[in-house]
């Protein structure tokens, strides 16, 4: 079996979990969901356990999705994720402003410390108080000096908006891929 | 863009504003979304302040739209003889700065234009920095208001560093101070070219994104709290931003883990690099090693690309 691991990361609210289960064939366990369902003593369940998600094609080949779980600290699970995965998807509701300051963490974490394909793919674009994807920009800190990584805007409760931020990542990915096998 | 100042506040707008070389007027309401005269707990009426920019720098700011403030402060000072209103309408281009306009007509100095920019600008400005719950909204469209500029311009950031020093109840900004566990790394080259002062510049000091503010704290003897609000003035004024540090396993150790929820595939993931985990050394934060999962194969990709288009 042949597999690629994305990551799906963002605030509490953004839409990964709709976004894992949207594309994935199997049933996905929200794991923030589960947090409520059940006792306060599972609670640190939610700190360690992702969500996820898979998607088989091809004949031997499936694409697993990890969703990261609350708002969580900057501890051993990211370090798990920088070294698991192939690919990130950084999702921001454009509607929350509130939470940029999170998003931007995420994103200057990962991008000091991996040079894996990432976009930041922007949701809740349909709902009032949303922010244009210029302007969610320039609040993560991207200007002419510092370039931002692709973005798209996705519906996450969308199979095809999904599937096309998705696409966008492979895109990404293949350069990776491309730049790998010409220094190596 | 329109929103809540205790969602999004206004030392982070104006850093967008900044940034993004924004022209327009940002109007600040004094109230509570839906506040109604009699639920009012405040003394002070609301109301309406506005702010000018031009390609990110702040150029007027009044407090009413009657076109009159600027006026009204040289009339105050009684700079003009009869004053502003025994000029005939027209008397100034309606394109041009008012300020631009009396100075070229030697009605007023360079000096008292400055005094005037700091007066309606500057001190006023400052003072909207402590609306914790007021309302913003920032229209690209709105024309810029020439009888109320003097000409003069200054950095939105500027503002925000002198009204987030005098800022005294930081309550609605408590959730937005960078994390303890954070480092800030410098967006600067060499030094700032804002005017620091004496904390700042301490604090500063350790902007190369390897120290975690709890240990600057320590190590300056300064309460985490200010730490933490110089550290987040400096990132609204883009000289630093927040860096994470990943948190040490030594820091992890009180996290129990126990072993009954293996059997979950999602878990999987999680236990089986524990195990790898365990061997692995913690990196340094600020190491330029970067970590390289195997890139996928060409033929793979394409696979993948050609199902999700046709999905
Ligand atoms: N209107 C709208 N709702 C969305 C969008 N994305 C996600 N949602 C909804 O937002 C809620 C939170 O999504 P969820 O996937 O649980 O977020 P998570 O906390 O990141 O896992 C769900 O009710 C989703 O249906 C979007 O783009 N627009
Ligand atoms: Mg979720």
């Amino acid at each position: 079996m042949e597999i690629m691991t994305l990551v799906v990361t963002g605030p509490v609210g953004a839409g990964k979990s709709t976004f894992i289960r949207t594309v994935s064939e199997i049933d996905v366990v929200d794991t923030d969901r589960r947090a409520t369902d059940e006792t306060a003593s599972l609670k640190h369940r939610t700190t360690v356990a992702f969500d996820f998600g898979r998607l088989q094609f091809g004949r031997n080949r499936a694409l697993h999705l990890y969703g990261t779980p609350g708002q969580s600290r900057f501890d051993f699970m990211w370090d798990i994720l920088i070294r698991k995965a192939q690919g990130y998807v950084v999702l921001v509701a454009a509607n929350r402003p509130n939470e940029f300051r999170y998003s931007r963490r995420i994103l200057t974490f990962m991008q000091h410390r991996s040079r894996v394909p990432l976009i930041i793919a922007i949701s809740h674009s349909d709902c009032e108080g949303a922010w244009t994807p210029e302007n969610i920009l320039v609040a993560m800190g991207y200007n002419a000096q510092k370039p931002a990584p692709p973005v798209v805007i996705v519906d996450p409760r969308n199979r095809a908006s999904v599937a096309k931020s998705i696409v966008k990542l492979v895109q990404s990915a293949m350069q990776y891929t491309r730049s790998f096998s010409k220094a190596g | 863009m329109f929103g809540s100042l205790s969602d999004f506040s206004l030392g982070e707008l104006f850093q967008v504003l900044e940034q993004g070389e924004k022209t327009g007027r940002l109007t600040i309401y004094s109230g509570r979304r839906g506040e109604s005269q009699k639920d009012r707990i405040s003394q002070t009426p609301p109301r309406n302040y506005y702010i000018w920019f031009r390609r990110g720098f702040i150029v007027a700011a009044a407090n009413s739209l009657d076109n009159q403030g600027l006026s009204k402060l040289i009339d105050q000072r009684s700079w003009i003889e009869g004053g502003t209103s025994v000029l005939a309408p027209g008397f100034c281009n309606v394109n041009l700065p008012l300020g631009i306009c009396f100075k070229s007509h030697g009605l007023i100095t360079a000096e008292q234009l400055k005094l005037l920019f700091s007066v309606q600008v500057l001190r006023q400005v400052c003072q909207l920095f402590t609306l914790l719950h007021g309302r913003y909204h920032f229209d690209e469209k709105a024309p810029l208001a020439y009888p109320e500029m003097t000409g003069l311009s200054a950095p939105a950031t500027d503002v925000t560093l002198a009204g987030l020093r005098n800022l005294k109840d930081w309550s609605a900004l408590e959730d937005k101070l960078p994390e303890p566990d954070s480092a800030i790394l410098s967006l600067v080259e060499g030094k700032p070219h804002l005017k620091l002062n004496q904390s700042e510049l301490r604090v500063w000091e350790f902007a190369d994104g390897t120290v975690a503010l709890k240990d600057v704290a320590a190590r300056l003897d300064l309460s985490l709290e200010k730490v933490r609000k110089i550290a987040f003035r400096l990132s609204v004024v883009n000289l630093a931003e927040e860096f994470p540090l990943l948190i040490s396993a030594s820091d992890m150790m009180n996290l129990s883990l126990d072993d009954e929820f293996v059997d979950d595939e999602n878990n999987l993931f999680f236990m089986e690099e524990q195990a790898v985990k365990a061997e692995a050394p913690v990196r340094k934060s600020n190491s330029q090693e970067f970590i390289a999962p195997p890139p996928m194969s060409d033929d793979f990709l394409q696979e993948l690309m050609r199902s999700l288009n046709n999905s």
